[in-house]
């Protein structure tokens, strides 16, 4: 996993939040990949989706204007 | 108690100290006030005539540092530029959803746009509420809206689907079969503007239909100050046989920013780890302290396409801290919800009148179906009318008696001046889905030569 191990108050993360943090990086990753249009529909949906979990835990903020999501 | 029976939809946030929520806030602040200083043409602009960076919040009161954005800042912007003016980091490309402000106010809507980000985060705050008020995957909800434009409750559909209940859009229909939709389909939440929900509740009763009979054990109010007035949201509830909930958001921000938890405390909490809610006094802009009445000052995290910093929101309210609610939040209130707005206080004879005030007067009458509040200047003289459209069964001797006691009870709140109570007929004052306007001012503007 390529991601930070704390949270944005500095607080170690717990393993599901680790894990929830490495869906977002995974799916950003792809999302910046030339895929077919069904998968690169779908994948900016479940970025956007995953992206508000982790902006609500505080395990990441950042926007996501770059990547059309 | 497992995670998922969380009485909190984000418990880690929302039962953060305060410390901690205030050292998170300013963390995401700069973040978003750098994206703005690096994507926003506008703001790059505005922060440049401020004298500020990004780079100077170090500490909380760092954050007075920034610079206010008003409506008339966005409007001028949109007007220069079209159709989206300067303050967004992307044009219709970079959005999936574009909506305006409700037009209510007579002025040019405004226009926001969306990313897919964006969008779902605007449906996860309205989840907060729904997930606060107690609505769960196996409820039923139904969103008595028109689903137009104006973003409404374009959010709460989304929410509830989000949470996981079945979510039944209620739009293009009439009033009777509305009403008719959520008891055939066995609806335990409803959504509404608080004048709807009585509307709603009116008509039950003409179709004969026993609503407190009915599954529905939630109202979800938005859109008018009305749903924290204690008098209206009494009406609501017992006409409903329901808990209602207040909740209040904004076009510009794309969704709510406060609602009312279960334990009712008399305010709504804040949702501080994507806003700052700021209270300043709108002569000068400085903060106030808790308890004190001032306008409200919204910044928000959660849209990318439009960083709102600093933003008048003309609205009034009182902020007060977090321990008056029993929720187990951390978070502040606004008590008494969204008070008024700035503008809308009314000065008749001397004497200061808010709709907001003669709403909750008038709502202590049960026998009131729908009333109107009229100002006229007569030769120098200001009048003010209250018109009052009583249910249709109260007879002469009936009405003669309620107009005499709400117009005393209007003096007595307002050091004397007398308002003329007048009945108007059956179906005569106008209905409302959306954001009621039942106060007309006729009064010639004043104009300086």
């Amino acid at each position: 996993m390529n991601h930070t191990l704390n949270d944005l108050l500095g607080t170690p993360l717990a393993a599901d939040e680790a894990a929830l943090l490495d869906v977002y990086s995974r799916l950003k990753d792809l999302a910046g990949q030339d895929l077919v249009p069904c998968a690169a529909a779908n994948v900016r949906v479940a970025l956007a989706a995953v992206a508000v979990a982790v902006t609500d835990l505080g395990l990441e903020y950042e926007h996501l204007t770059d990547l059309a999501c | 108690m497992s995670p998922s029976d969380s009485p909190f939809w984000n418990p880690k946030t929302e039962t953060l100290p305060r410390e901690q929520l205030r050292a998170l806030q300013l963390a995401k602040l700069r973040r978003q006030t750098a994206w703005a200083a690096e994507r926003s043409a506008f703001h790059q602009r505005a922060f440049k005539a401020a004298g500020f960076s990004p780079e100077q919040l170090n500490s909380w009161d760092d954050v007075n540092r920034i610079p206010f954005l008003t409506r008339e800042d966005w409007m001028a912007s949109q007007a220069a530029s079209g159709p989206y003016g300067e303050i967004p980091v992307t044009g219709a490309e970079g959005a999936i959803r574009m909506h305006t402000t409700s037009g209510t106010s007579g002025r040019t809507p405004l226009r926001a746009l969306d990313s897919r980000k964006d969008w779902s985060w605007s449906a996860d705050m309205w989840c907060y509420a729904l997930w606060g008020a107690g609505v769960r995957p196996h409820d039923v909800g139904y969103v008595a809206f028109g689903y137009g434009s104006f973003i409404g409750f374009w959010g709460l559909h989304n929410g509830l689907e989000k949470i996981g209940a079945l979510t039944i859009p209620g739009g293009a229909q009439t009033t009777p079969v509305r009403v008719k939709q959520i008891v055939d389909f066995d609806v335990t939440v409803v959504a509404s503007t608080p004048t709807y929900a009585l509307r709603m509740a009116q008509e039950a009763e003409v179709l004969g239909i026993d609503l407190p009979a009915s599954k529905v054990h939630t109202v979800i109010l938005s859109g008018e100050p009305a749903g924290s007035i204690p008098e209206t949201k009494a009406l609501i509830e017992k006409a409903w046989g329901a808990k209602a909930y207040d909740t209040a958001g904004m076009t510009e921000v794309s969704t709510i920013f406060m609602f009312e938890p279960a334990d009712q405390p008399g305010g709504c909490h804040i949702i501080e780890d994507h806003f700052i809610e700021q209270v300043v006094d709108p002569e000068t802009g400085l903060e106030v302290p808790y308890g004190e009445q001032g306008e409200r000052v919204c910044t928000s995290f959660g849209r990318g396409t439009i960083p709102l910093l600093r933003y008048r929101t003309a609205d009034l309210v009182v902020k007060v801290p977090h321990t008056v609610s029993s929720s187990g939040r951390t978070w502040d209130l606004y008590a008494g919800g969204i008070l008024g707005r700035v503008d809308d206080m009314k000065l008749v004879r001397g004497t200061n009148v808010y709709p907001r005030a003669v709403e909750g007067i008038v709502r202590t009458y049960p026998h009131v179906e729908e009333f109107q509040l009229r100002i006229t200047r007569e030769g120098i003289r200001d009048e003010i009318y209250l018109r009052i459209e009583p249910a249709a069964h109260l007879s002469d001797d009936e009405w003669a008696g309620m107009a005499r006691r709400i117009g005393v009870d209007l003096a007595d709140a307002h050091e004397g001046l007398r308002f003329i109570v007048e009945r108007a007929g059956v179906a005569e004052l106008p209905r409302f889905e959306l954001k009621a306007k039942r106060l007309v001012d006729e009064r010639p503007s004043l104009t300086i030569a």
